[in-house]
């Protein structure tokens, strides 16, 4: 465990305050939508991070392991009447089950060969649920409408939402952090920067490859859970679909993959804008808002090739070269000879 | 100076969400649409659809129809109708956050859309919640009207009473013919649509005493379908049941064609109607059954249907085809229950769309009327009718108060053609 320094204090005082004020300056459900959104996303994001960001295994298939989550909670609440809190447990962790079951075979993938192993296997997933009748197939299931209850985490305020969203990411990012900083994160990263050396060093690499994808696909079900209980309804157009993938490995890559902050930001920024351009433009039926959504991503694509994130990371690394401690929580993980060193104990 | 791009394009999105018009002495009504993604031509004519009820409400028409002799609703001092549109982008989740936006940041009193089943389920439990009466006339899951919802209204029939006639057309054929057509093979396309309709004709096969010799699932998007209709043909079914979208269509009939499969019957969703199926198929496009919501041919049954066909072919430069007159009917009863409610207090839009009694002739679907069923949401006097290719054009031949010309049966095969 590391230290608790007065900057991890501060970052939680400054993360907690932030989710706290947010929901303030607008009552509009709208706006509050966009906030959770950010959260769900946000979530989604640090989740792929563990595999993408800092384990190098670049996954194109979260959509099975949130559709995991998302019917795994809604069919014992539908069939059984748990509560969804419990199914949002069971969810994570069949997940993490899934993913070290397809995790263990694809371990001498590499680079793009993982990559499209890890689309095949969603795909494979979706065919699955719209097939099955005993999930009801492609017509979906609508969760049934209740009162206000935490038990069955069903609110007509966005408020509750928010709340459980922020809490669920917070909790992430903890755990990310704690990862990162850990002798695993070392590890992860070892296997990024090459895991011929990695392997070569006595890292055991399928192992760790296996955790990087179990606690991913652990995140990523968990927020299943939260969209089935958000939303209402699910089928698998909406939470198997291989697009909601690719819009996951967006939020990170754009905000800074491999950074513990980077793919919230990336769901900060990119969430707003995209909401709020269909709003302001989606009525007018000619696809402007996807065309300036589209046109955003590039233009930070082109600026930042490393995410948001990596701009004050250049510069700060640029001034930290004077011998400064380096900010962990941002730049852990830059340049594999660290990583190595870490991996050895030797840091 | 890059980061001043991003900050540019940022502060212009911002801008255009402040501007938003505001005028006075309109009733507003949101519209949500798939307006992006792969439904987006449809979305496009549901739009026409309802572009064309709100301008017979808004203007003055010399033609026999409701609100076409006054400008605005009479009752509300000439209230003109306004309509806010979204775009869903055929995701649920989007169809939520839209209702709810268009409910509180727009203040609109009715919600009406959303074309794909799935989003209008989100979006209508957002309705339910925030108490505005929904109209939905452009969703066909069953699920929909079975959830007792109070603000819920439904002007077009779901697909189980599509079955439900299409059986009672089967039945009809073999009393005409003297044929038996007992042997069923089901085909359909397996997401929400396909399933819900291969569901509710298996159901009805086991009522009605028809034998279902081959049910068969396929994935949408096909680029061959040889296998699946050489498992057809082992199957010998005299009538094959069809549910597929239009791009499968065109390949199942090009490749009925070529392996040479007639089935006795060949029925159909309403795929063969979209204006693609016949530019692409040519004469082998007729023949097939299939069900409508509407066809231009009840021109015959009820005039003021070509008047406005006419006009919205002076206004969009297109036919008025089956999804336009579906979209069409929502507006115009909300439009009604509004001007009789009085106000647009939502209670009393919900108390006057549970008395609805539109007759007949105006609706441009050959229904007897609207008037909902005060449990469920849905149009008692709803239905389908089914038509057949005949020449290249649509021809009603079922139920046979409306049909316009005799089937032709069995389907003929492939060489006397």
């Amino acid at each position: 465990m590391p230290k608790i320094s007065r900057k991890t204090v501060v970052t939680v005082l400054l993360y907690v305050g932030a989710v706290v004020i947010a929901p303030l300056f607008s009552k509009a459900p709208f706006y509050r939508h966009v906030l959770i959104m950010v959260g769900l996303y946000g979530l989604l994001g640090v989740a792929w991070n563990i595999m993408g960001g800092y384990t190098g295994l670049y996954s194109f298939g979260q959509s099975a392991f949130f559709g995991i989550g998302a019917y795994t909670s809604t069919m014992m609440l539908v069939k059984a009447g748990v509560s969804p809190w419990i199914g949002m447990l069971c969810g994570g962790i069949l997940a993490a089950i899934v993913a070290a079951g397809v995790a263990y075979p694809t371990s001498r993938l590499r680079g793009p060969y993982f990559t499209i192993a890890s689309q095949a296997f969603a795909r494979t997933f979706q065919i699955l649920m719209t097939n099955w009748d005993y999930v009801e197939g492609a017509i979906g299931i609508p969760l049934p409408l209740m009162p206000d209850t935490w038990r069955f985490m069903q609110f007509k305020d966005k408020i509750p939402y928010h709340i459980i969203i922020f809490g669920l990411l917070g909790i992430a990012i903890l755990v990310c952090y704690y990862i990162a900083n850990s002798r695993t994160g070392y590890y992860f990263r070892a296997i990024r920067d090459s895991e011929q050396v990695a392997s070569a060093l006595g890292i055991n690499t399928v192992r760790q490859r296996i955790i990087a994808a179990m606690l991913s696909a652990f995140f990523t079900a968990i927020a299943g859970t939260f969209y089935a209980q958000y939303v209402l309804y699910i089928d698998p157009e909406s939470v198997t679909h291989h697009a909601l993938s690719i819009e996951i490995v967006m939020v990170a890559a754009v905000g800074g993959a491999g950074t513990i902050w980077g793919p919230v930001l990336g769901a900060a920024i990119l969430m707003p804008i995209s909401q709020y351009a269909r709003a302001a433009l989606g009525g007018a039926g000619r696809g402007i808002d996807l065309i300036i959504y589209g046109v955003i991503i590039m233009v930070i694509a082109l600026v930042r090739p490393t995410g948001i994130l990596g701009f004050f990371q250049r510069e700060r690394t640029i001034e930290g070269e004077g011998g400064d401690d380096v900010d962990t929580t941002i730049t852990a993980g830059t340049g594999s000879d660290d990583a190595v060193r870490g991996a050895l104990g030797q840091s | 100076m890059k980061k001043g791009i991003v900050v540019v394009c940022t502060l212009a999105l911002v801008l255009a969400l402040g501007g938003m018009a505001f005028a006075e002495n309109v009733i507003k009504i949101g519209a949500i649409y798939p307006f992006t993604g792969p439904m987006a031509g449809t979305a496009q004519m549901l739009k026409d659809g309802v572009e064309m009820a709100v301008d017979i409400i808004n203007n003055k028409y010399d033609f026999d129809f409701l609100f076409a002799d006054t400008e605005g609703l009479p009752n509300l001092g000439g209230a003109k109708i306004e309509i806010i549109w979204a775009d869903s982008a055929g995701d649920p989740k989007t169809g939520m956050s839209e209702a709810e936006r268009l409910i509180t940041s727009e203040g609109v009193v009715a919600l009406i859309g959303c074309y794909q089943s799935s989003v209008t389920k989100t979006a209508s439990q957002v309705a339910e919640r925030y108490g505005i009466p929904f109209v939905n006339g452009d969703s066909s899951s069953p699920q929909l009207t079975e959830r007792n919802f109070k603000w819920f209204f439904r002007t077009d029939p779901h697909d189980g009473l599509y079955a439900r006639q299409q059986f009672e057309h089967l039945i009809e054929l073999e009393k005409q013919t003297g044929e038996s057509l007992r042997r069923l093979a089901i085909v359909y396309e397996n997401t929400e649509f396909g399933s819900q309709v291969a569901r509710a004709q298996e159901a009805l096969a086991k009522e009605y005493g028809f034998q279902v010799v081959e049910k068969l699932a396929y994935t949408t998007g096909a680029t061959s379908l040889n296998s699946e209709v050489t498992r057809l043909m082992a199957s010998k079914p005299d009538v094959v049941l069809m549910a597929a979208y239009i791009s499968d269509q065109i390949l199942f009939t090009k490749t009925f064609k070529t392996m040479r499969f007639a089935p006795k019957v060949w029925h159909n969703t309403a795929a063969p109607g979209e204006p693609d199926f016949l530019k692409s198929v040519g004469d082998d496009g007729n023949y097939l059954f299939l069900r409508q919501g509407f066809c231009a041919d009840q021109v015959v049954n009820k005039p003021v249907i070509g008047q406005i066909l006419e006009e919205f072919r002076n206004k969009f430069g297109q036919e008025m085809l089956a999804d336009a007159v579906r979209s069409f009917h929502a507006p115009i009863v909300l439009a009604d229950a509004i001007n009789r409610a009085g106000s647009t207090d939502p209670e009393a839009i919900r108390q006057a769309l549970l008395e609805t009694d539109i007759p007949g002739d105006y609706c441009l679907s050959p229904w007897e009327g609207i008037k909902f069923d005060p449990e469920t949401g849905q149009n008692i006097h709803s239905q389908y009718i089914i038509c057949q290719i005949q020449d290249q054009d649509f021809y009603t031949v079922f139920p046979s108060e409306f049909a316009t010309r005799e089937p032709v049966f069995p389907f003929p095969s492939w060489d006397d053609r």
